[in-house]
């Protein structure tokens, strides 16, 4: 399968006249032409990537020090996989903790808290509002999430079709065409990941973005975060940046007592964190 | 809002995700069924298995009403599931790690076994009316008469060891249908509110308790609408059955919640806000207090004081309904209680209420009310009474 | 065994063959090949078409925009941060569901007819990571919005693509020029602008003393080709040399002004005073972060009112002082003149 791109002139005076002219006569007919001098789309992996067994095993780094809450990943995950825009489905989400003077737990808040979502202005953005500022607060941080593709999933344990699943890659899918909808994965998931595609009618959740890793690109939130604190890798590979973080930094996972043991390692996190 | 799901409200932080509730009153109604089911089928097989020949008059329709809450039974998750047409995904690829895949096996090899059950239990009139009824209805009981009308002595006793065997194995099958309910959530890590070695049998002991309860009510129900005296002894037979098997559910309920607060893990404090608020109503004043409570009491105080005749009858419905409602309200307080306590541990959801569409509240009433006018077409193809007939000799 | 057993036994192995046989043609071939899934599945959802395209794409035809981002803070993994073009602009093939973005009808189309997204907002859009919010740490650089830029959007004064260059930022070529000759030169200006440079009220002209050389030359020239309008500075500027112009703007840049304290009293008193914005290009205390732009230390208040108000009014336009002087109500000028014109002036900048 190639990727057909369309293409143009550089020269913005003639497109706009050709686009006069009957601009789809012209689009569909450049669609078709080659892409002279464009970066091109790397093509679709030609074997099954099911024969990857072992080529590749994916990980995911976050360096909550780092994370300043933008949400830009929040939103190009939901462009680049068509999730439902809304405040209530995510596949991959940012949390804020802040710990007001006076008060041992943290005031905890994510993208579908009403302030949050009357700050963005409506459900389809996201922005953290401009909280706090009135408190004396002693210390606050962002912590992005997401699936953390366990290795020992308890979702695809708890899948009754074998619709979820994990690759020889390291990465726990969902077969969207296999999936009945019964939700019990969303149940077993302890990290709320899961979610229900109320359009599709089957469960969805972060696939690291699977047709770009296996294009050799990044997944859509680490491609964006402006500041690093997402990392994505290969650990087969001793010098990706994955294995390069685990190899510098001091990580944790989320919840290890579910003995999922999660392949999303988190730097600068706190005993908070849930 | 979109129309296709209702955000919950919450309080305290939970996941986003979590903001949308997975399971609803369909997934209440559905153990709610199969308990009903493993009940009835109890009824059936102490009389059958066991000898309890108290029991007689509503063996036969023991089993008939287990038949009819089962076929009633695939409703409720056919109407939750995204893609019911796929349902049988789990049941031709099961995966075997999954307490789900093992409903499509669990599921169909029971409702085979209560429809052959029923078939050689009601033989003998299936092939009396074969031969005597015409139109579409004779060839309803010809049909399943299989072409055959031998009711000689010898067929008889081999259906009769057929019976015993089907009711035999029936027993553990009928455990095993509803228990792997109670391990569907006991055995999930993710909620600390489902999450019990203890659950599976909860699930059965309370499955036991409403299946009682259901048969006492309609034998009752069935004696004044065909306006014959209530068999009193049959009625304290299911009375004393009742009354052990709810005292039991009773101390696993408190050994299970209890160990839970003892234990204290993280997340306790939310839990115990949840049970110190929401729960007042739900668990401590209807599950407990009015629907077990009440009826133990009533109960103990009938079997006390040796009670007999109407008052009996009269206490052992009364307390049949309270059981009934404490069981719908358990299903209710783990299904729904266990989704408002956010994983987070530190979050505490409110369940949104839906009456219409496929997951609203009529649809479930709906889902419980159409096995009982199934069962009322049932009693008439295939009458369940015994009163005409001399007692069985075993 | 009696016949209806032998044909109960047989309807029921039928309906196990029957449901064995439908099983055997629902069930996917490619299932159970890796696991206990569907083994077509991996590559259905690896077939997904990516929607960022990444930097590389985008360079493809916009080159100059770019080499601008390349040069830029924008682009710095240690210190600066990467932010890429599809941040702000969205994905090269994807969607603009809040419809923020306004799509330009001339362009190449990015695929699927999505012609390139140019942020229409850009106050909504770099205050998202630049905004000061409780939580971000303290390596991200963070602005109180309202101080910073008032009501104006950020594109005014920051060029989008490199945003450390700052609009009106005329490159300062080196400048040659001797303050002595300039001195000489300078005779006649002491009419107007003061002994040293340093005006006083009812004196015709700003104070010139310590200001930025580069900004002084600039100053000439605009005079001299009639670019700022001023009849008396037209008639000087017409008989200075272009050397002239640079030993005078010499000369004036060298004369000593007091010295006042700078840091960040400094700065919180300008934001009392209002003056936080212009403190932004200005300085806290008037000393500007570039050469190209004026020094306002110890300028007179009715010289820098005029100027804004010339700036508001269009008599003198410049590409960021005018948006921002039609910004400023009476009050605000009042009070921002006022704060300037008491600070002395100093020699040097503040952060050294």
């Amino acid at each position: 399968m190639s990727d057909q791109e369309s293409t143009a002139g550089v020269n913005g005076g003639r497109r706009a006249f050709l686009g006069c002219l009957g601009g789809a006569v012209a689009a569909t007919a450049s669609a078709l032409l080659p892409d002279p001098g464009r970066a091109a789309l790397p093509a679709s992996p030609a074997a099954p990537a099911g024969d990857a067994a072992g080529k590749h095993q994916w990980a995911f780094g976050v360096d909550a020090t780092k994370c300043i809450g933008c949400l830009r990943c929040v939103e190009a995950c939901k462009a680049e996989n068509e999730v439902a825009l809304d405040a209530h489905h995510f596949r991959t989400w940012v949390e804020r903790y802040v710990y007001v003077e006076g008060v041992d737990e943290p005031r905890i808040d994510s993208q579908s808290d009403p302030v949050n979502i009357a700050a963005s202005g409506s459900e389809q953005h996201y922005r953290f509002a401009n909280r706090y500022q009135e408190e004396k607060v002693e210390k606050a941080f962002f912590v992005p999430k997401l699936c953390n593709h366990c290795t020992h999933p308890a979702c695809v344990q708890v899948c009754p079709t074998g619709a979820t699943f994990k690759t020889a890659d390291g990465v726990v899918l969902i077969d969207h065409t296999y999936c009945i909808g019964c939700q019990y994965c969303v149940q077993a998931c302890p990290y709320g990941a899961r979610f229900f595609d109320v359009e599709n009618r089957v469960t969805e959740k972060c696939t690291w973005c699977y047709h770009r890793i296996t294009r050799g690109l990044l997944p859509a939130c680490v491609e964006v975060c402006p500041v690093g604190a997402r990392v994505f890798g290969d650990r087969n590979d001793k010098q990706s940046p994955i294995s390069r973080f685990l190899a510098e930094n001091r990580v944790e996972v989320l919840k290890p007592e579910t003995g999922n043991a999660p392949n999303v390692f988190y730097v600068g996190i706190d005993k908070d964190v849930r | 809002m979109h129309p296709d799901f209702t955000a919950a409200p919450y309080i305290g932080y939970v996941y986003p995700n979590e903001t949308v509730f997975p399971w609803g009153v369909l997934i209440v109604v559905y153990p709610y069924l199969t308990g009903l089911v493993a009940g009835a089928f109890t009824v059936s097989s102490l009389y059958q298995v066991f000898g309890l020949e108290r029991l007689r008059p509503v063996a036969h329709f023991a089993l008939l009403t287990s038949l009819c809450c089962m076929i009633f039974v695939p409703t409720p998750l056919l109407l939750h599931l995204g893609h019911p047409e796929r349902a049988f995904n789990a049941v031709f690829t099961p995966h075997w790690t999954s307490a789900m895949a093992m409903f499509g096996y669990f599921a169909g090899f029971y409702v085979l076994l209560l429809m052959v059950e029923t078939w050689f239990v009601f033989r003998p009139h299936i092939v009396h009316e074969a031969q005597q009824r015409a139109g579409p209805l004779g060839w309803f009981y010809r049909l399943l008469s299989l072409g055959s009308y031998d009711l000689s002595a010898e067929a008889l006793r081999i259906d009769a060891k057929w019976i015993l065997t089907l009711a035999i194995i029936g027993i553990p099958a009928a455990h095993g249908l509803h228990g792997y309910v109670g391990f569907l959530f006991g055995s999930l890590k993710s909620r600390e509110w489902w999450s019990s070695d203890l659950m599976p049998v909860i699930f059965l002991f309370s499955a036991i308790i409403s299946g009682v309860s259901l048969l006492t009510v309609l034998y009752v129900l069935s004696c004044r609408l065909r306006r014959i005296p209530v068999d009193a002894d049959c009625v304290k037979g299911l009375g004393y059955t009742v009354w052990g098997f709810l005292m039991f559910t009773l101390l696993l309920e408190g050994v299970e919640f209890g160990s839970l607060v003892y234990k204290g893990r993280e997340g306790i404090d939310m839990i115990l806000l949840f049970v110190r608020t929401r729960l007042i109503i739900p668990f401590f004043v209807l599950q407990i207090g009015v629907g077990a409570v009440t009826p133990i009491l009533i109960l103990s105080y009938l079997f006390w004081r040796g009670t007999a005749g109407r008052k009996l009858v009269a206490g052992v419905t009364l307390s049949a309904l309270l059981i009934l409602l404490n069981v719908i309200m358990m299903r209710f307080n783990v299904v729904i209680g266990g989704q408002e306590i956010s994983k987070t541990g530190v979050g505490l959801l409110s369940y949104p209420w839906v009456f219409l569409g496929k997951e609203g509240v009529f649809a479930a009433a709906s889902v419980l009310v159409a096995p009982m006018l199934l069962l009322l077409m049932m009693v008439r193809l295939f009458p369940p009474w015994h009163e005409s007939e001399p007692p069985r000799a075993l | 065994m009696p016949k209806h057993v032998r044909r109960l036994i047989l309807v029921l192995l039928g309906f196990g063959v029957l449901a064995l046989t439908v099983r055997h043609f629902v069930v996917d071939r490619s299932f159970y090949r890796y696991g206990h899934y569907r083994a077509d599945a991996l590559a259905e959802i690896a077939r997904d078409q990516p929607k960022f395209r990444g930097t590389a794409y985008c360079q493809s035809c916009h080159g100059a925009e770019y080499d601008a981002w390349a040069h830029s803070p924008h682009n710095r993994a240690d210190g600066g941060g990467i932010v890429k073009c599809e941040v702000c602009h969205g994905p090269g093939a994807g969607r603009d569901p809040g419809h923020d973005y306004i799509h330009a009808a001339t362009g190449p189309v990015h695929p699927q007819n999505l012609h390139l997204a140019v942020p229409t907002d850009t106050r909504a859009l770099c205050s998202v990571c630049h905004e000061q919010i409780v939580g971000r740490p303290a390596q991200q650089r963070q602005i109180v919005i309202g101080d910073h830029a008032g009501a104006q959007q950020c594109s005014l004064c920051h060029d989008v693509h490199a945003p450390s260059r700052l609009k009106g930022a005329i490159a300062v070529a080196s400048l040659a020029g001797s303050a002595a000759a300039g001195q000489r030169k300078s005779a006649a200006c002491i009419a107007c602008h003061g002994p040293a440079g340093v005006s006083a009220a009812g004196l015709l002209g700003p104070t010139l003393a310590g200001q930025n050389r580069a900004y002084l030359a600039a100053a000439l020239a605009a005079y001299k080709s009639g670019a700022r309008k001023n009849p008396i500075m037209l008639g000087v500027a017409s008989s200075l040399s272009s050397t002239d112009i640079e030993d005078v703007a010499s000369w004036f840049s060298s004369q000593k002004c007091a010295v006042v304290p700078g840091g960040a009293e400094q700065l919180a008193a300008a934001r009392k005073a209002g003056a936080a914005m212009c403190a932004n290009c200005h300085g806290a205390n008037g000393v500007p972060r570039s050469d190209a732009w004026p020094s306002l230390l110890g300028q007179s208040g009715d010289y820098l009112k005029g100027a804004l108000r010339s700036y508001a009014s269009a008599d003198r336009s410049h590409i960021v002082m005018s948006t921002l002087a039609r910004g400023l109500d009476d009050a605000a000028i009042e009070r921002v003149a006022a704060w300037y014109s008491t600070a002395a002036c100093k020699r040097g900048r503040e952060d050294e």
